[in-house]
């Protein structure tokens, strides 16, 4: 990338810099992804198709959570040429995994320039008891979660943005639905409690009184949550937001499935229309099959990839 | 009497529109009696289709992935219905960084891809000015009309993989595709909105409303936020702080006069 840090950017106030402004500037950029999707792609050619086909963003990575499953063996970071590869080749942002807990990894993306870091357990954890403390980093992070009690934990370690974990590349859509649910489900729970409970209801969930306070008040994740972990259609991707999500990340589902950038396509359309059956109706004619993928009922424990994260 | 009904409009395509909404919503709600605000009956919807833009009086355009919000628009039919309302009607509009964008009559630095713009602020935008993500930053811009009584008070302002307003394209010889694409590497490539036939007689002249200071702090440097009589352009996120000055002051000198 040419423009390191050359560009002209104005002193900054100090006094501006203050923990909560650059959060700001974290969540600011989750923001700006809302009501889009964001796309997992190996490679510049497949970026540049999730770019013309309307992606807020794209995923860098090695191999798509499908393929993973299928080769099995260590998942790591990609390898940096690659990644600068996908930065040069598009002009949105571009996100790349790391390890859960392999903060190296994390500083090696951030150097890279990437504009989100994805803490993922779709990649083989390098931690088996700690996440990155991601509050020490100026790149955002996004990490994935199945119910309120991880959720807030990884938002109390930094993580600028949520997303379901569902069941990764297998284009079932169950675990993400279950995720999506299970998090509501909890909120509504604390918002209902007095403070006496509310106290309970921390320990319980191993999270702070404060944030669960807040996000009980609020009624929703006090960062954006998307949805993410088996969606290969554009009604699944309708059927997230009208659950309460904010987008989605398509994975396995789009390059995986016969004429991926005609599936980008419709997958972004259905997203924005996501309470417009006709549009949908419109958006799914004439796809071709979705990719064939697994049902999560049929993977042994050992293979489910939610389950990573503490 | 009844108070005059105004309708305003948020495109709901992509990106953070639900915060133009609740920060519109507020500035209403909060309006100084005997303001234009406190004088119309003003109602503030999400638009996603060409009925419900049709419906709207003036429209915030949100920030958001400029790509993402034309190649939508396109696709859902709604770039044409939009050049029309921005400048055919001259509807009041306000673009927010990726809104801007696309209300410029030229960006630059778009990838292989090109991307339609809808055009009619005669500006030139550079997109990703000050790079990525981690060049993000927040700082205090004065901005005294958005506070007569204190010009001390400075405007909170968040720049988010920010767009600039590198180039003013008031002669309109310099504009919409007579201008000649001097570098086509990939990092400058510029795209242009096509021209209308209603552009001809368009003669009002952009006006710069914020500059930041440059890298010594000193002098005025990048071009944050212009207007052209409708359109309104601001390359940061006042949608992002809880500061809902300016979006009140966009109702009240920039959309309402030319509504009510």
């Amino acid at each position: 990338m040419s423009e390191k840090s050359s560009t002209p950017r104005p002193p900054v106030d100090d006094k501006l810099l203050a923990a909560n402004t650059s959060f700001t500037l974290k969540t600011g950029l989750a923001q700006m992804l809302k009501g889009g999707v964001i796309m997992d792609v190996v490679n510049a050619e497949q970026a540049i198709i999730a770019e013309r086909a309307g992606a807020c963003a794209v995923m860098a990575l090695e191999r798509v959570p499908a393929d993973i499953r299928a080769e099995g063996g260590v998942a790591r970071m990609s390898d940096p040429k690659l990644i600068n590869e996908i930065i040069d080749a598009v002009s949105i942002p571009v996100m790349a995994k790391c390890r859960i807990g392999h903060f190296v990894e994390a500083q090696i993306l951030e150097s890279l320039g990437v504009d989100y870091i994805d803490e993922s357990e779709v990649l083989t954890p390098a931690d088996q008891t700690h996440h990155i403390v991601k509050h020490n980093f100026k790149v955002p992070f996004v990490c994935g979660a199945r119910n309120l009690g991880e959720a807030l934990r990884r938002i109390s370690e930094g993580a600028a943005m949520m997303r379901t974990k569902g069941e990764a590349g297998t284009g079932d859509v169950t675990e993400a639905v279950k995720h999506i649910r299970q998090i509501n489900q909890e909120i509504r729970k604390a918002a209902n409690m007095p403070d006496e409970e509310l106290f309970v209801y921390a320990k319980e969930l191993g999270v702070s009184y404060h944030l669960l306070k807040d996000t009980a008040r609020k009624g929703h994740l006090s960062v954006v949550n998307f949805a993410a972990g088996g969606i290969a259609t554009p009604a699944d991707a309708a059927l997230c937001m009208q659950l309460g999500c904010d987008g989605v990340f398509v994975g396995s589902g789009i390059f995986l499935g016969h004429n991926p950038e005609k599936r980008a396509r419709a997958i972004v359309q259905a997203v924005t229309h996501f309470n417009d059956a006709k549009v949908l109706a419109e958006v799914s004619t004439d796809l071709g099959p979705a990719m064939v993928g697994r049902t999560v009922e049929s993977l042994k424990e050992t293979e489910k990839l939610a389950g990573r994260g503490w | 009497m009844t108070k005059p009904e105004v309708t305003i409009g948020v495109l709901a395509l992509q990106g953070a529109f639900i915060e133009h909404v609740s920060h519109l919503q507020k500035a209403v709600a909060t309006a100084k009696a005997g303001s234009k605000i406190a004088s119309a009956q003003i109602s503030v919807v999400t638009v996603r289709t060409v009925e419900q833009l049709s419906s709207v009086d003036a429209l915030v355009l949100p920030g958001g992935e400029s790509t993402s919000i034309s190649l939508i628009a396109e696709r859902t039919g709604l770039l044409e219905p939009l050049r029309d309302f921005v400048r055919v009607q001259r509807k009041p509009v306000w673009g927010t960084c990726a809104g801007l964008i696309l209300l410029s009559d030229q960006a630059s630095k778009a990838k292989k891809g090109g991307q339609n713009l809808i055009g009619g602020l005669h500006v030139l935008c550079q997109r990703n000015h000050f790079g990525r993500q981690t060049e993000s930053f927040s700082c205090n811009l004065a901005l005294p009309f958005t506070n007569p009584y204190d010009v001390d008070d400075l405007f909170p302002a968040v720049f988010i993989r920010a767009p600039i307003i590198e180039q003013l394209l008031d002669d309109s010889t310099a504009r919409l595709g007579a201008l000649k694409i001097e570098d086509n590497s990939e990092e400058s490539l510029v795209v242009s909105a096509p021209r209308l036939e209603a552009d001809k007689d368009d003669a009002t002249a952009v006006e710069i409303i914020c500059q930041l200071p440059d890298s010594t702090g000193t002098e005025a440097g990048d071009i944050v936020a212009v207007r052209q009589g409708h359109i309104f352009g601001t390359s940061f996120h006042p949608e992002l702080t809880p500061d809902v000055r300016l979006h009140a002051w966009w109702l009240e000198e920039c959309a309402l006069p030319f509504v009510l």
